[in-house]
């Protein structure tokens, strides 16, 4: 057993080969390379699975005897300074692989058809492999340089894929502002690192702690600076976790492919804000202002990520904003001290929007053939619809994911946020009135993004085939009001086409991809291909059984990962198993009076949770149910037409969330309008004041310089009198100077 | 004759300097046949000083030693005590390394050039020994004369092979570099002919001469002047951008990874080992400077529209982490500046290559004209983002090590109060947010997107196996450094530790 632990520092170095040799093979061999193909995603699902059983092997050994284990080696030896790095393995971390080796295998084998077409394809497995590498690395290191380390090159594979397909202008833009805000919360983590150093001269996490209890115990330090670098560590979880303020990045992410999406901006990449609080938080938690401000940013992240889910159009984008909440509500559980809830959320909701990202990924693979691969198309709802008679399983799997997602009893998600929810009350009655009511909001979205998705007939055919039937188009618009919409009035096939350019091309046209000496050549012989095509795509097919497999396996975790934290009454005793593996680990609510399960307590929670969450549902019943459908519900229309007779008085709050979640909260204008301006005007300042005034100097001094020599040149002009002149000149001076001092002395 | 090789007493260090400048003088008679032979004459002569380079540290150096060694003694000039002083330690070791490896890729990298090749190569090669024979000189007349040695070839390299404003950035490059010669020079004769009759000249006697304050403040303003144009240090640093943007990206190479760190070198070798007193009482306002200096030109350098001025002001910025590590006086600050010195050796001299081939392909400069690149060119493309990604500090690169320590040296530094060492730090921490606003930005308008270029020259090739094997064999050292960094940090911690003796004790 001891042994086993001994070899766990090879954990992140399994899946290490596929990368490296990727990316050599690719720079230096790229024609033998690209033979190989599926070889390498083989090879890279193989790695990742001996992690998988691995990590499995290590928690299992967690739950029957608990303990902390770490090894540490150095990496650079100086007498001032030493770095180490380490392996640092405990029942946090074997939790944090399994769910990172679990997913990522299930969205390798699901990108290997999802991105079979794709001409990056080998370069998209090298990104994936250096990403579990690497996250791998950050959930199983020990010390805080170490964490740097990693978070950083987690944060740069979220880059290199959201910026997989760099020909899209868009995806350009929105890596480096995932880039950039990410390093912002880095800025923030590295100076909090370095704070604690400063205060405790140390990195290890159980040094650390140690020594900052008795500092705080004996008030032997500064409380404001203490607080200050707590903050500063915390700006890092709030970045890679997409928490308020610096949010923006998350739902631009989107523009990678859709596995990244799940795997990275879903499952883990952002739960390693969560991780990483959650490892601190013996330090946090004797701060009691910054846990106020984790719990704070928290409840106000949960509120805002489900108000901005309400009016996206594009899939992604709304479930982007659905895991900005979930997260949200992570953090809210540890900045309440309720260490286990979080990371059951954590786990729970990872598997949950996994599956709802992979989902929507088949549909969009799906759309793409009718709509075109522009991701304004492909992943617009308005344009889907009707699904689930074209694709039955995806439909049953997303639904699935909806359910948990909202709360819905058996499923995963509601074990969790019940708790959490649960939780919330026991700590302020403000924040459990926030929680709660957020939980009817995102059943209301989930539900919204499912009914626009799967409910009804399919909107572009509709448009397409029978243009009389345009204006019930029109009528389910996003709010369910019937002029709302004004996007998309010229709706033919071929401005659909003409208006994006990049990736689409290549699947009516060829299936490699290339730009050739004039795009919009292309594009008409796209048209006229896509006029052969039209009737042989004529509905969305359902996906192939490649990313029909993990979606189903993951729809298996979704229906049963919630009995882990289960509590099953056996043999008198409690016994949980999430609660096993996080026994020595705090919780602050449950001191000591809830050993003991109050199921009647539970009962109640859960029916108002649950009764919370089925109200959601019901008015995004009403708002999106289709008019057109078949079996239309009179009873159910006539009091929405009632409803609605009176709606002129509701016109004006429902346009301003309606517009606010638009517009994404305005909080990317602002930060548009303030940050980039201002950068771009500072630098244009400076580069004025470099160019004009630093550089104006030298060349001033140049150009005098030239100036005088051109004007003694003038002088000089080779006449002898104008020279024995000035040499008279300057003898004379010289005299009368002479003369002076001679003159004072006497 | 084996035996002599197999002695200490072998003049290893004078073959070193002077073999690149002699064998280069040889190739006026080599026979006339075109640059082929020019070019692979060059190489090879690169090459084999490399090696001999290697050679004679591996075998002679002994890293726990932090006094001189393979030091070497010849009178030249009777009259003033002149000396032939050649010696290396712990700090000039790793600079000579890298200057042989970075000049051997850059005569590499000069394949291309075919306008009077003969006269390019012999320059390059007359640079190689300046710049090795500045790093390893022992005397500070000598190490004046090898410093002025080396600025002739760059100044003839600049104005012959460049872009337009050639003319103009030459002569502004050389009357900087003169002009911060002269105080150079005034330094080296009023340190050396101080408090006795006749001239010391030797570095080991200097450092352990005591002078009056205000003459010792004197010097090191001096020194600061002339290191700080060579460094540069900002408001000094206006040759940097135009030099780089015109210069041909050889050039490049060895300007950002070889000269600009002779300034730091001098920085450390002379102020802070001659000077210890006035550097204590300058080091709060290097710091200042140096912060000033990487928020100063990471801030300037979004609103280049040239691409290699953005990445010229992009190293006048990292620059500042150098001067910050020289101006903590702490063992961590100034290891890290010295892995900073290495570090953006690599880094600076590579971003300049790729951005030099990518201009041979496209010649296009200013960034917003450039555009989808990365379909056409992708082996470019990846180097750059590696490269890029090495800049800006990533993890796992040796540029953040560096900066990592450098940090580290404020933190643990005695001499500051607690305020402004906090200020300081936020205020760098600032700069490691705009650093990948302009990285990825330029790399953002070079290779993202798509952008119909004029028709006609529309297909490029990807680099060939010369490009891809020079960046690939400068981005080895960069990860190899940023995974294990105690491979230069050995090199120097000890001669660091014997600097600082003198601030602690003296």
């Amino acid at each position: 057993m001891e042994h086993t632990y001994q070899y766990s520092w090879i954990i992140p170095f399994i899946p290490l080969p596929v990368p490296i040799l990727l990316g050599a093979g690719l720079l230096l061999f790229p024609t033998a390379t690209k033979n190989l193909r599926r070889m390498w995603t083989f090879l890279s699902i193989f790695l990742l699975s001996i992690v998988m059983i691995f990590s499995l092997y290590l928690s299992i050994q967690q739950i029957f005897i608990s303990c902390i284990h770490q090894n540490v080696w150095s990496w650079t030896i100086n007498n001032e300074f030493s770095f180490e790095f380490g392996y640092f393995i405990d029942p946090l971390t074997s939790i944090m692989s399994i769910l990172i080796t679990t997913v990522g295998i299930l969205v390798l084998i699901y990108s290997d058809n999802y991105m079979s077409h794709d001409q990056g394809y080998l370069r998209f497995f090298a990104y994936m492999g250096f990403f579990n590498t690497s996250m791998l690395g950050l959930v199983t290191s020990s010390n805080l340089i170490q964490v740097y380390f990693f978070w950083e090159l987690v944060g740069m594979c979220s880059y290199l894929l959201i910026g997989f397909w760099f020909t899209r202008p868009i995806a350009a833009n929105a890596c480096q502002k995932a880039f950039v805000t990410n390093r912002v919360g880095d800025f923030g983590l590295l100076l909090g690192i370095l704070g604690l150093y400063w205060i405790t001269g140390s990195f290890e996490f159980q040094d650390l702690f140690e020594i900052f209890n008795n500092l705080i115990l004996n008030n032997r330090i500064n409380l404001l600076f203490l607080t200050l670098c707590a903050f500063l560590l915390f700006v890092g979880p709030i970045a890679k976790s997409a928490q308020f303020p610096l949010h923006v990045w998350l739902p631009d992410a989107m523009e990678g492919p859709t596995p990244i999406s799940a795997l990275i901006h879903a499952a883990t990449m952002v739960a390693a804000g969560i991780f990483l609080v959650a490892r601190l938080l013996p330090l946090f938690i004797v701060i009691p202002s910054i846990m106020y401000i984790i719990s704070l940013i928290g409840i106000i992240t949960v509120l805002l990520g489900a108000t901005l889910a309400l009016a996206q159009k594009d899939i992604k984008r709304g479930l982007a904003y659905s895991t900005m909440s979930q997260l949200g509500y992570m953090m809210l559980a540890l900045g309440m001290g309720s260490y286990r809830s979080a990371l059951f959320h954590l786990i729970t909701h990872a598997y949950s929007k996994a599956l709802l990202f992979l989902g929507s990924g088949s549909i969009i693979h799906s759309m793409e053939a009718i709509v075109g691969y522009s991701p304004d198309k492909s992943q617009n709802m308005i344009l889907m619809g009707g699904l689930t008679k074209h694709v039955p399983i995806t439909k049953t799997a997303f639904l699935v994911g909806t359910l948990s997602l909202c709360g819905i009893p058996p499923l995963a998600c509601f074990w969790s946020k019940d708790e959490i929810l649960n939780d919330s009350l026991l700590f302020s009655p403000i924040f459990a009135i926030i929680a709660c009511s957020t939980a009817g909001l995102t059943a209301f979205y989930m539900f919204r993004i499912y009914l626009l998705t799967f409910e009804g007939h399919l909107n572009t055919y509709f448009i397409n085939y029978s243009g009389k039937k345009s204006r019930s188009f029109y009528s389910i618009s996003l709010w369910g009001k019937e002029e709302d919409n004004k996007l998309n009035r010229n709706f033919g096939l071929v401005p659909l086409l003409t208006m994006n350019n990049t990736k689409r091309a290549s699947f009516f046209g060829n299936k490699t991809y290339k730009i050739s000496n004039n795009v919009r050549n292309q594009t008409f012989i796209t048209v006229e291909n896509f006029g052969l095509n039209t009737r042989t795509f004529y509905y969305p097919h359902e996906s192939d059984n490649t990313i029909l497999f993990p979606m189903l396996v993951l729809l298996l975790f979704t229906l049963f990962i919630g009995a882990i934290g289960i509590p099953f009454n056996q043999e008198g005793i409690d016994f949980d198993i999430l609660s096993k593996l996080l026994t020595p680990s705090i919780n602050l609510l449950h001191t000591n009076s809830e050993n003991f399960v109050d199921w009647y307590e539970f009962l109640k929670n859960a029916i108002f949770s649950v009764s919370i969450a089925l109200f959601g549902i019901f008015i995004a019943y009403c708002l999106y149910k289709p008019f057109y459908s078949s079996k239309l519900n009179l009873t159910l229309l006539n009091s929405f037409q009632k409803w609605s007779s009176k709606r002129i008085r509701w016109e004006k709050p429902i346009n301003f969330v309606y517009n606010w979640s638009y517009n994404r909260g305005y909080i990317d204008t602002f930060f548009k309008k303030s940050l980039t301006e201002s950068i771009r005007k500072l630098a244009k300042q400076t580069n004025f004041f470099d160019k004009r005034i630093i550089d104006g100097i030298t060349n001033g001094v140049g150009i005098t310089s030239f100036f005088v020599g051109e004007v003694t040149k003038y002088i000089g002009g080779s006449r002898i009198s104008s020279y024995l002149f000035l040499y008279l000149c300057y003898v004379l001076i010289f005299l009368m100077i002479l003369f002076f001092f001679y003159f004072e002395k006497f | 004759m084996y035996l002599v090789f197999t002695t200490n007493d072998f003049p290893w260090l004078t073959i070193i300097v002077v073999f690149p400048i002699s064998a280069g003088s040889l190739m006026l008679f080599l026979p006339h046949r075109g640059n082929k032979v020019n070019k692979w004459y060059t190489i090879c002569i690169c090459i084999l000083e490399l090696l001999l380079t290697t050679y004679a540290f591996c075998y002679n150096f002994k890293l726990d030693d932090p006094l001189i060694q393979l030091s070497e003694d010849y009178k030249w000039i009777n009259f003033f005590d002149f000396y032939w002083r050649l010696g290396i330690d712990g700090l000039s070791i790793g600079t000579i390394l890298l200057t042989g490896f970075i000049t051997t890729l850059a005569t590499l990298a000069a394949f291309p050039v075919t306008r009077d090749s003969r006269l390019f190569y012999f320059l390059m090669l007359a640079m190689y020994s300046g710049q090795i024979g500045s790093f390893s000189s022992r005397d500070i007349l000598l190490f004046f004369i090898m410093w002025e040695l080396e600025l002739i070839p760059v100044y003839l390299l600049l104005s012959m092979w460049g872009g337009k404003k050639r003319l103009y950035s030459a002569t502004k490059f050389i009357l900087y570099t003169a002009g911060s010669s002269i105080f150079l020079l005034i330094g080296v004769l009023g340190i050396s002919l101080y408090g006795s009759n006749e001239p010391t000249l030797n570095l080991e006697l200097l450092a352990n001469q005591v002078y009056p304050v205000t003459l010792e403040i004197l010097f090191y303003i001096g020194f600061l002047i002339a290191f700080a144009v060579k460094s540069p240090i900002i408001p000094l640093h206006t040759w940097l951008p135009d030099t780089h943007g015109e210069a041909h990206y050889s050039t490049c190479m060895l300007l950002a990874g070889i000269l600009l760190k002779m300034g730091a070198y001098g920085l450390v070798r002379i102020n802070m080992e001659l000077l210890p007193h006035a550097h204590s009482m300058f080091s709060p306002w290097l710091m200042v400077v140096g912060t000033i200096q990487i928020i100063y030109a990471a801030s300037t350098s979004p609103g280049q529209r040239n691409l290699k001025k953005r990445i010229a002001y992009s190293s006048v910025s990292h620059m500042g982490f150098i001067i910050i590590g020289i101006g903590s006086i702490t063992d961590p600050g100034l290891n890290g500046a010295i892995l900073q010195i290495i570090s953006h050796g690599f880094i600076g001299a590579a971003l300049f290559f790729l951005a030099g081939t990518s201009y041979d392909r496209i010649r296009l400069v200013y960034l917003d004209e450039m555009g989808g690149m990365a379909i056409s060119i992708p082996k470019i493309f990846t180097m750059f983002t590696i490269l890029s990604m090495a800049s800006l500090a990533l993890p796992g690169m040796s540029g953040f090590i560096a900066e990592l320590i450098v940090f580290f040296g404020i933190i643990t530094s005695q001499k500051y109060f607690l305020i402004s060492k906090i200020l300081i730090i936020f205020v760098m921490a600032i700069g490691m947010i705009l650093t990948p606003i302009y990285l990825l930005s330029m790399s953002r308008q070079m290779f993202y997107g798509y952008k119909l270029i004029n028709a006609k020259n529309f297909s490029f090739f990807d680099s060939g196996p010369r490009e891809l094997f020079l960046s690939i064999s400068i981005l080895l050292p960069i990860i190899g450094i940023g995974i294990y960094p105690d491979f230069v940090l050995s090199l120097a911690s000890d001669k660091v530790e014997s600097i600082l003796s003198n601030y602690f004790y003296g």
